[in-house]
């Protein structure tokens, strides 16, 4: 695979991202510590002939782009946890509709207005469910600057693969570390394209949400000649309002079973030292930059702790975490929250002893708080 | 090369941000690797400010300066001065704008502590007080020579507008020649 250098930030780097994966529309309002993506795009997408808007509000900023990804085109938008807040409403309604965008969120200190400037995982349980009803969230989690960017990249492929909202995690940390990344080249990030399937049969035979019952729905563009119904309620093959009641259970199984049933074409993980791992350290996102570390130190001394890492963290990887927890008596949770992700690897496991090292005062945990926690096992 | 850890301290709007920036990418270019983050506060004039830089031949994963391990501070804010110069390691180098920070007598004998008017020289002498983030970048590596003197301008004055590569560069020359007199009034 060829490589090129490049010497950046985080959120640069998811910016330049998803001009390469054919974004051509950005829809925001600047939100620290996300701002810079913003600033970013703003500059990259007028020069190939996209649009970048700030519009009045966050709510204003998604509904922009779900409206950009309904004329066929790539869209992104970047926030942080209160951000996400304002836009939850409407990234339900792009799960319903099946509207594939894409949502940079990186994370800061919440609840509410929270510490704007300061690291934080807190919004893990937020982007599982930021909205209500029933629907399976996709979310991956950078824990690099390179994968700042090719998790950008294939946030865009699998939203359109999916039909849906695609999250990539992102923290204050990695949003604002400046340093080096090596990115696969341009061409091979546009060769590696899977645009959204469309329906080019005729117009009277074009039923959108007509499709297999673990299959996303086929979203032609819109004002293209053919016609359907967009909406938030429960709908019919045309998109049309209905309450029958055989179609409306199928419907939202079908959005539950297009991810649930296609797990293998979401996961991926991390496996740092884990071969003769004796204790396993389950971290995502910066915190796994101080686990690495801190497994350095540990095997200096002679303690055998490996790293787990989920990438995409739901669906998350929980055959896998159960594989390693059946074989690893002591398995720690280490995250920048209070066990939001270690109820999930509790639930994948089986395992309620789960040991957990959490920090909430929106300053990054060391290696050495890692090395000392692993000690006291 | 072991691993070299700086922080450079000031309040937000001081552009302590750049030098981090340029000694990172310098780093790079040499084949090695460099990482900065920042810190600061939600009120982004006037809060307290921090630029961790670690330099390293070997990968780094984790991008903050541990404290008790950092090799060399510069602080131009007294309030940025207390709050974060406890992560310098005993013995460490210290240079602060005695115009604007105080250390304390223990402090003195704790660490090696450099006094540079680096505000001064960038308003008075340079005629151009943006350029004191290079002034403190001269500084820095002069006392630490962690890269190639040459590198480091290459690298700055790719990041700041060609109509100021002369001024920069006398910031440079400048920053360099009070960290020697520095140097030399302390042997």
């Amino acid at each position: 695979m060829a490589t090129r250098e490049v010497i950046s930030t985080g959120n640069e780097l998811a910016a330049m991202a998803a001009v390469d994966a054919g974004c051509m529309f950005f829809g925001g309002y600047p939100l620290t510590p996300s701002s810079e993506v913003m600033h970013v795009i703003s500059d990259l997408l007028p020069k190939k002939g996209g649009v970048a808007i700030q519009m009045e509000d966050e709510i204003a900023g998604v509904c922009a782009v779900i409206g950009a990804a309904m004329s066929g085109q790539r869209a992104l938008t970047a926030t942080s946890g209160p951000g996400i807040s304002l836009k939850a409403e409407n990234l339900g309604l792009a799960q319903m509709a099946e509207v594939p965008i894409v949502v940079v969120n990186v994370m800061r200190g919440g609840p509410s207005t929270g510490l704007p400037t300061r690291v934080s995982q807190g919004d893990i349980a937020q982007a599982k469910n930021p909205s209500h009803g029933d629907y399976k969230s996709i979310t991956l989690c950078a824990g690099s600057l390179e994968e700042c960017y090719t998790e950008t990249v294939r946030a865009f492929n699998l939203a359109d693969r999916f039909m849906q909202p695609v999250f990539v995690l992102l923290d204050e940390t990695l949003g604002h570390m400046h340093g080096k990344a090596m990115l696969p080249t341009k061409e091979e990030v546009e060769a590696g394209i899977v645009p959204r399937k469309t329906f080019d049969g005729p117009a009277d035979e074009y039923f959108p949400y007509e499709c297999e019952a673990d299959q996303p729905a086929v979203l032609n563009p819109m004002f293209k000649g053919y016609r359907y119904h967009f909406t938030g309620l429960h709908h019919d093959k045309n998109g049309f309002p209905t309450e029958e009641i055989e179609t409306c259970r199928k419907l939202i199984q079908r959005l539950e079973d297009k991810v649930e049933l296609h797990k293998d074409e979401l996961e991926s993980y991390e496996e740092f030292m884990m071969d003769d791992a004796e204790i396993m350290i389950v971290a995502y996102g910066s915190v796994s930059l101080a686990a690495k570390e801190a497994i350095r130190h540990l095997r200096n001394e002679g303690i055998k702790a490996g790293l787990f890492r989920p990438i995409t963290i739901w669906p998350s990887p929980a055959e896998k975490m159960k594989e390693y927890a059946d074989k690893i008596e002591k398995v720690l949770v280490v995250e920048l929250n209070i066990g939001q992700y270690r109820d999930e690897v509790q639930r994948a496991t089986s395992r309620l002893d789960i040991e957990g090292l959490f920090k909430v005062n929106g300053r990054p945990l060391s290696p050495y708080e890692i090395v000392n926690k692993v000690k006291e096992l | 090369m072991a691993r070299t850890l700086m922080r450079f301290t000031g309040v937000g709007g001081q552009g302590v941000l750049l030098a981090g920036e340029i000694f990172a990418a310098a780093k790079i270019k040499t084949g090695g690797y460099g990482l900065k983050t920042a810190t600061y506060t939600s009120q982004v004039r006037g809060g307290p400010t921090v630029v961790d830089i670690t330099l390293d031949d070997e990968e780094i994963f984790y991008p903050y300066a541990n404290d008790g391990e950092i090799n060399f501070m510069l602080s131009v804010a007294n309030v940025s001065y207390n709050l974060f110069k406890n992560g310098v390691k005993e013995g460490g180098t210290i240079v602060i704008d005695p115009n604007l920070v105080h250390p304390t007598e223990e402090d003195r004998k704790r660490w090696t502590i450099y006094e540079i008017p680096i505000i001064t020289i960038a308003k008075e002498e340079v005629g151009n007080v943006i350029t004191q983030s290079v002034v403190a970048l001269a500084i820095a590596n002069t006392i630490m020579k962690p890269l190639d003197k040459e590198v480091l301008i290459e690298t700055m004055l790719s990041k700041v507008p060609a109509k100021v590569h002369d001024v920069n560069k006398v910031a440079y020359e400048l920053g360099e020649k009070y960290a020697l007199e520095a140097m030399a009034a302390k042997k």
